[in-house]
């Protein structure tokens, strides 16, 4: 492989010192955020509960309670309480707000994550990690937006819009592997 | 072990075989900027596969994902060392809540590494065409170290290629990178995540990738190595 030919490989330039005082990090605008949202990093306190698409209503689950199982509908969904299950909500927009802590996948339009989720999102239209999100999971999307200091572990696979992708059963399936591949290494 | 290029190891590119300027030498990088041949020669090497897969073990950055998505890339990012700085901090959580002369509490540094790697790492064998490392290694745990490139090795598939950068002596500061452009990335301060745990002599870094095929390092002005290491 390194045998390409020298017409094709980038050719070799001295390097530039690197500059050790740097700036902080400027903050990668964000391509849309619900209008009520802060344009900083949100805190809890400081995060505003986005309002409801004109065509869909807003519900929300707030913090202190607990939902396992399934959701499912047409509704806008925020939440700042802890789910468990599975999310499906195929025209809507889901929030994962700042003391959000969500155990399920989450299938939606559009999805916003400024807590906490483990499982994979698979978005229509976008999502948006926040500064201080934190994503254990596959993401699939057509438009990925990240603000700096949000935290992903996991997969980002772009889709075209409406799309359905294939990451789900991909990453179902990564997932097993990845219990294979720990298994035999335990063995060893 | 072949090492094709290894005669190239602490080499600094062959100068003199082209006059012409290339990109890198047009561009104009920003103050916190740093121009990288083994960036350039990793995405070179990585630039046939279709659908690649990439795993980034520094934090997710918008500008890293964005350049490997928009060249058709599937991106991974597991930030390797707050991963283990969160381990430290929890099993020390769990140390003190243990009874006094609690055997269980009592585990080796070899037992923290394996122990972090259970939920660490946990990818399919051959599944990477390229594994962004970073500087990682300078800050790993001499346990964890090994573990973590036989891990990456294993991840990797033959052909794929690991980019590194090894400090010649113990950074002012603790960065993390993102890609700026094809032969660009930045480096950005940050908070203390882990303290630099040795430079690394050169055979050493052999020693480390041992198992691959082939090896390249181009060293920068400021003396940081890029290691280029193909599986």
């Amino acid at each position: 492989m390194w045998n390409k030919s020298a017409e094709a490989k980038p050719s070799p330039q001295a390097s530039v010192a690197a500059v050790p005082v740097i700036p902080e990090p400027e903050v990668t605008p964000l391509q849309t955020r619900p209008p009520s949202a802060p344009a900083a990093a949100p805190t809890p306190a400081a995060y505003t509960v986005p309002k409801a698409d004109a065509a869909n209503s807003l519900t929300t689950i707030s913090a202190g309670l607990k939902i396992n199982g399934e959701i499912s509908g047409n509704s806008d969904l925020y939440i700042d309480g802890e789910t468990q299950g599975k999310i499906r909500l195929a025209n809507a927009r889901v929030t994962v707000g700042p003391n959000g802590r969500v155990q399920a996948d989450i299938e939606a339009r559009e999805i916003i994550i400024e807590g906490s989720v483990q499982g994979n999102l698979k978005a229509g239209e976008r999502v948006q990690l926040g500064a201080q999100s934190k994503v254990q999971g596959s993401v699939l999307t057509p438009r990925f937006a990240i603000e700096d200091g949000a935290r992903l572990r996991g997969k980002v696979e772009m889709i075209r819009a409406g799309s359905q992708g294939s990451a789900s059963a991909e990453s179902a399936t990564d997932s097993s592997k990845a219990k294979v591949m720990s298994a035999s290494s335990k063995d060893e | 072990m072949s090492w094709v290029a290894k005669t190239r190891m602490n080499a600094t590119p062959a100068s003199g075989a082209r006059d012409k300027p290339g990109p890198a030498a047009v561009a104009a990088p920003s103050a916190n900027a740093r121009v990288s041949n083994g960036l350039k020669e990793f995405l070179w090497l990585i630039g046939d596969s279709q659908q690649g897969r990439i795993l980034d073990l520094g934090p997710v950055w918008q500008a890293t994902v964005t350049f490997f998505i928009e060249r058709g890339f599937r991106v991974s990012t597991e930030d390797l060392l707050r991963a283990w700085k969160e381990f430290l901090v929890s099993e020390e959580e769990d140390f003190r809540k243990a009874p006094v002369g609690n055997e269980a509490a009592k585990v080796s540094p070899a037992m923290f590494a394996e122990k972090f790697l259970d939920n660490a790492l946990l990818y399919p064998a051959e599944h990477f065409h390229g594994v962004l490392a970073w500087d990682i290694f300078d800050y790993l745990d001499a346990q964890l170290l090994p573990r973590v490139m036989d891990r990456v090795y294993s991840m990797l598939r033959p052909g794929g290629a690991v980019l590194s950068l090894f400090h010649s002596r113990t950074p002012e500061r603790f960065c993390r990178y993102r890609i700026a452009d094809t032969q660009t990335f930045e480096l950005l301060p940050a908070s203390t995540l882990s303290v630099h745990a040795r430079v690394f002599q050169n055979r050493e870094i052999l020693d480390i990738f041992g198992k691959f095929r082939s090896s390249k390092t181009f060293v920068g002005r400021d003396q940081v190595r890029e290691g280029l290491f193909l599986k």
